[in-house]
């Protein structure tokens, strides 16, 4: 029972549905128009959490994270697979953190997908701040939220730095009372991903 | 020193039918209700207790997102795209509150808007009319509706442009035009004619601050106040086509919504970071205290109510409310003696610690716990501060001391001059600093010192016997017309005009002895306080005193100002009074109960603004009493919310008509004050059957069996319990007459009544001739019979056949005369009478033909088959017809004349005879027949048979049994 305390849990899931060569596909549009030249997509982003509760630190990172961008249509999506998670303090607190908090076999991914408000020219080199407004699914529940971000474009390159909070209530994941004091009701998620014009 | 942040008293709505209901909207409508969505329904509030609007039968429970009034009717926009509505005027039936409990059942339900072209798919989240009659609706994810002219039309961003279909809110500016707030800026869309789109789209290129627009508002000039995503507030001026306001800096987060209180501030609801004040006059943002449960919170909804409170919705579904004119700025330091708001808008505070000079940092305050006041001690010394001053000729801060005399501070804080009375103070208490740009006056403890400011070191002071008559000064004054005033121990208040000191005398000469404050309103009326005679206004020419008979708080008044509205505070030890010099015995007490902060006020610590709000000095801290630009209701609002009878409630909108025995009203009705519901008090008449108002403190009454008449029931609303000049609700009703008490019913009634009455006297009279009638006939054939019988005839052949007889046969003649004298008996005795046996009248017949007999011998034959008959017959009957059948006809042996008496079916005795006429018939007056006739007429029975044949005259007299 002791073990049960370690336990971890954090972001991040959902099933957005994936197109025929495995890419994520925003939501209602033909495949064929992801080939165009305005598309990116990236499967090795990295996500990572952390949960800041006064008996504990936890932080985890996946490595899988996917995504995909329209440049012309200036819609996204990004994908992870729960299970993909690493880090943890333990071995158990991942258990818990898939089993009893995420429950990844019900809800294997999180997603996010949604439209990037600031009109930008990806063509152009540079940084960009912009706002993705979108729908976060996490626990098979969805959230709408605006999500400032960093663009940099570099030539076939474009590079997505972000940080943004998630509260656990928000998506229904639920934490025991006795384990309140080791996983904090809000958690810091970092995302880093470079996406390669296809 | 710690920086401090002034905050209205926020109250949590909370109420026990709440428990478990999440509130998602709020809206006013134009009769006062405040409206809250839900996520089941609709609840109308009164300041007391919640109201559930059930949503339309058999629908699918989805959060309220908008609530709109338009065209009657309550409209509300539900999170899947249901829309529903409810007429505003809908008198509900009254349901107790531990009635609506336990049922748990709305007390009435939305119906179902159903326009032809379907409802949307999405959350409606705003609703809005435009000034053409136009209905828009916004929804998130189909883009804009607008219904006109019955007809609904769809704006999109694919077909017609619009910069998204996901809309977060309305407005409609001085053009008429509806603005939509999206994710790609603004679309200010119009639809003049049905149809016909109009659709310009309003970006961040073309100078809107923000992509995201998540709130718009407009004032009252139909300017629109945007609220962004990140960029915070900005006021677009529609005439000049600029943004001529901004917050900046802004770092509160996304704006969720506005409240506005016209020139005066905004309030800003946040997604993180709760409510923000921003001051319009400096643009200065207020974020609430870091501890405050509205400081790190989404607000989902902010309204502003015709009281002025504000009201706000958090995403947890809680309520609050403030009555945001107050604010409470807590202070580093102790009681608060002395206040000043310089004219670079910093607080001077004095205290027994010392001087503090307060700066509000505002938006310069970026991080996100920061909070607005810094206060810095200004004098190294520790000293007693009572008074302040701030000198228009250079803006040197004077402060007076307990003790100490007067420091003089430049406006960067630095010590120039300490005065006391080694310079020439007549004492070191100051308790008042006044003066201009040439002269200082200082009230002390000792008597007024005068300071030229042209030469400070010239300190001259006012003889307490030529001019003042007293040492003791409490307060003193300078008025807008140069005038000096002098609120004195002893001697009242004196006034120094055209070189001349004058005591002021109340109308009936009596001198006030001692007077604490004074102030000056912005019609330049005086007002000043004694220390228990309650308060003065001076307009110039007449006094005016008011005490706790004109709703005083109490007549121990410690302090008074004046705001920009004419209004006047009058500060007592545990709150004040704000008195409406326009409305006589119009004064609202402001402690806790109605949103106020709990202070305990200090003699004299009060300062006006230059924006024309009022500070007061407190033991808490520092009361801000904002002054708004709009005026807002001072009155709770009544209304009538229901009616009912003895059974059932009765729609009262529409029916004003009650028979006699719909007589019993049970009133229900309401004062709509939201401030400080408890505090209503109603008073009530019912005209036609009141004979004085009651006033009463709950919200119905009864009348039982009114009479039938006309009433209005009339009552009004007060919070203070003074029901002069406030407003009013009335319903009028008529309870009908009875039927039969109607003058129709009457006249009728009296018709019917004389129809009947005349009929029975024409009756009775018919009937009376009728009796008098038979009266006179039966006297008649009386007088007939008894005049034929001593007819001179008759007698004359009865003698000469009794003197014949009497010759003959004496024995015989004896029985004639008795038989004669029978006959005679008999007429004489049956006369009275109606019937007579047919025996008797046999008998009377008999003796009649025994008469007849001895004169005609066998001319004469009378067959009598009556014998042992029974039955009733008129007297003479029988007698008369045997005579007529003798005087008509012919007699003699050879040709005798048979009369035959006999009974036909035992009903009728009939007579007949033989019919032989006379050659020369007997006169006759036709009478004794007819005579018989009419009497059986008259006396209703069967009629009289006469047959006449050539053989024989037959009468059939009925037989009576």
């Amino acid at each position: 029972m002791k073990l049960l305390l370690l336990i971890g849990f954090a972001p991040f899931f959902g099933n957005p549905d994936l197109g025929p060569n495995g890419y994520l596909v925003p939501m209602e549009r033909p495949v064929a128009e992801y080939r165009e030249a305005g598309l990116f997509s990236c499967n090795n982003g990295r996500v990572a959490f952390k949960s800041e509760a006064p008996l504990e630190v936890i932080e985890a990172e996946s490595k899988h994270l996917r995504g995909i961008l329209d440049a012309e249509k200036q819609t996204f999506a990004w994908t992870v697979e729960i299970q993909t998670f690493e880090g943890f303090n333990n071995a158990l607190q991942r258990e818990h953190f898939n089993e009893n908090y995420l429950e990844s076999r019900r809800f294997p991914k999180a997603s996010f997908t949604g439209k990037i408000i600031e009109t930008m020219d990806f063509s152009k080199e540079g940084t960009y701040s912009v706002r993705a407004k979108g729908k976060l699914n996490i626990h098979g529940k969805e959230q709408e939220r605006i999500i400032k971000s960093q663009v940099v474009v570099v030539g076939n390159r474009v590079q997505i730095r972000t940080d943004f909070r998630i509260l656990l209530a928000d998506h229904d994941i639920r934490i025991p009372k006795i384990v309140y004091q080791k996983i904090a009701e809000e958690v810091q998620v970092v995302v880093q991903a470079d996406l390669l014009r296809n | 020193m710690a920086v401090q942040t002034q905050t209205p008293v926020f109250q949590h709505r909370d109420s026990r039918e709440l428990a478990n209901v999440s509130m998602t909207q709020v809206f006013q409508d134009s009769r006062g209700w405040l409206w809250f969505g839900a996520k089941n329904g609709l609840y109308r509030f009164d300041g007391m207790g919640f109201l559930l609007i059930g949503l339309p039968e058999g629908l699918e429970v989805s959060p309220v997102r908008a609530i709109y009034e338009w065209d009657g009717l309550l409209w509300v926009g539900f999170a899947n795209g249901t829309i529903g509505f409810i007429p505003v005027n809908d008198p509900f039936p009254h349901t107790s509150f531990d009635e609506f409990l336990q049922k748990k059942d709305p007390v009435a339900r939305l119906t179902l808007w159903n326009p032809e072209e379907g409802l949307p798919n999405a959350p409606v989240t705003a609703f809005m009319a435009d000034k053409s009659g136009g209905f828009w609706i916004a929804t998130y994810g189909e883009g804009l509706y607008c219904l006109k002219d019955k007809r609904l039309y769809q704006f999109d961003s694919a077909d017609d442009g619009l910069s998204g279909n996901e809309i977060y809110a309305l407005a409609c500016d001085a053009n008429g035009q509806v603005w939509a707030a999206t994710d790609a800026g603004i679309s200010i869309c119009s639809m003049p004619e049905p149809g016909k789109k109009r659709l310009r789209r309003f970006s961040v290129a073309d100078g809107l601050p923000d992509e995201i627009i998540t709130a718009l508002l407009a004032d009252a000039q139909g300017n629109i106040w945007v609220g962004t995503q990140e960029q915070g507030v900005h006021h677009y001026n529609v005439a000049k086509r600029r943004f001529d306001f901004q917050t900046e800096l802004w770092s509160w987060g996304a704006v969720s919504s506005l409240a506005l209180y016209e020139k005066s501030e905004l309030w800003v609801g946040t997604l993180g970071n709760g409510l923000v004040r921003v001051e319009l006059s400096t643009g200065i943002q207020h974020p609430l205290p870091a501890s405050h449960p509205l400081r790190f919170v989404n607000t989902e909804a902010l309204c502003k109510d015709r009281e002025g409170l504000l009201w706000a919705l958090l995403d947890n579904g809680a309520i609050y409310s403030a009555n945001v004119r107050f604010g409470l700025l807590e202070t580093p330091f102790g009681n608060t003696q002395a206040l000043l708001r310089d004219s670079r808008n910093r607080l001077w505070a004095g205290s027994a610690e010392g001087l503090f000079l307060g700066v509000s940092q505002g938006a310069a305050a970026k991080s996100a716990g920061a909070d607005n006041w810094v206060f810095k001690q200004i004098l190294t010394k520790p000293e007693n501060i009572i008074s302040l001053w701030e000198s228009p000729l250079d803006g040197t801060i004077w402060a007076g001391t307990f003790g100490k005399g007067v420091y003089v501070i430049s406006p960067g804080g630095k010590v120039l001059k300490h005065l006391s009375e080694r310079d020439g103070l007549f004492n070191g208490n100051v308790l008042s600093i006044a003066g201009n740009k040439k002269q200082v006056w200082l009230a002390t403890l000792g008597g007024v010192s005068v300071i030229d400011l042209e030469a400070p070191q010239r300190i001259r002071n006012l003889t307490r016997q030529s001019e003042l008559g007293t040492g003791y000064v409490y307060k003193v004054f300078l008025d807008s017309q140069g005038r000096i005033w002098f609120c004195t121990d002893g001697n009242g208040l004196i006034v120094f005009e055209n070189g001349h000191y004058r005591q002021i005398k109340m109308a009936n000469d009596i001198p006030l002895k001692r007077i604490y404050c004074i102030t000056e309103d912005n019609r330049g009326h005086i007002w000043f306080s004694s220390d228990n005679d309650g308060l003065f206004s001076y307009n110039g020419q007449h006094y005016r005193q008011y005490t706790l008979e004109n709703h005083l708080h109490s007549e121990a008044i410690i302090g008074l100002a004046a705001d920009k509205n004419g209004f006047i505070v009058v500060a007592y030890e545990d709150g004040f009074d704000l008195l409406n010099p326009e409305r006589i015995d119009h004064i609202i007490f402001c402690d806790e109960s109605i949103g106020a902060p709990h202070a305990e006020i200090n003699l004299n610590a009060l300062c006006r603004d230059a924006q024309g709000n009022v500070w007061l000095g407190a033991r808490q801290g520092i009361v801000r009493l904002e002054a708004f630009h709009e005026v807002f209701l001072d009155d709770p609002q009544p209304g009538i919310t229901s009616v009912s009878g003895s059974s059932q409630n009765i729609d009262f909108l529409s029916v004003h008509s009650f028979a006699h025995d719909q007589n019993y009203f049970i009133f229900n009705f309401t004062g709509l004050w939201y401030t400080d519901p408890e505090s209503v008090r109603y008073r009530y008449h019912l005209d036609g059957f009141d004979l004085a108002w009651k006033v009463s403190k709950d919200p119905l009454t009864s009348y039982p069996k009114l009479p039938p008449g006309n009433y209005t029931f009339r009552v009004q609303t007060s919070e203070h319990g003074n029901f002069e000049n406030v407003p009013e609700a009335s319903w009028s009703f008529v309870i009908r007459k009875p039927f039969w008490s109607e003058w129709w019913f009457v006249l009728l009634s009296a018709m019917t009544g004389g129809a009947f009455f005349y009929g029975f006297i024409r009756n009775r009279e018919q009937r009376l001739n009728r009796v008098a009638q038979l009266k006179r006939d039966r006297v008649e054939s009386q007088f007939v019979a008894l005049k034929s019988q001593i007819n001179p005839h008759f007698l004359f052949n009865s003698f000469n056949t009794l003197i014949t007889t009497i010759e003959e046969n004496p024995k015989v003649a004896v029985e004639y005369v008795e038989h004669l004298s029978d006959f005679y008996r008999s007429i004489i005795a049956y006369r009275e009478r109606d019937f007579i046996s047919l025996q008797e009248e046999l008998d009377l017949v008999l003796n009649y033909q025994f008469l007849l007999k001895k004169r005609f011998e066998d001319g004469l034959v009378l067959i009598n088959q009556l014998d042992g008959k029974t039955g009733l017959i008129m007297p003479l009957a029988l007698q008369m017809l045997v005579e007529n059948a003798v005087k008509h006809n012919v007699i003699s042996a050879s040709k005798p004349l048979r009369i035959e008496l006999f009974t036909e079916l035992n009903d009728y005795v009939v007579v007949r005879n033989n019919i032989q006429p006379k050659l020369k018939p007997e006169p006759s007056t036709h009478f004794g027949l007819q005579s018989i006739i009419n009497r059986y007429a008259l006396l209703g029975e069967r009629p009289v048979l006469v047959e006449d044949n050539a053989a024989f005259f037959t009468v059939k007299i009925p037989l009576k049994k």
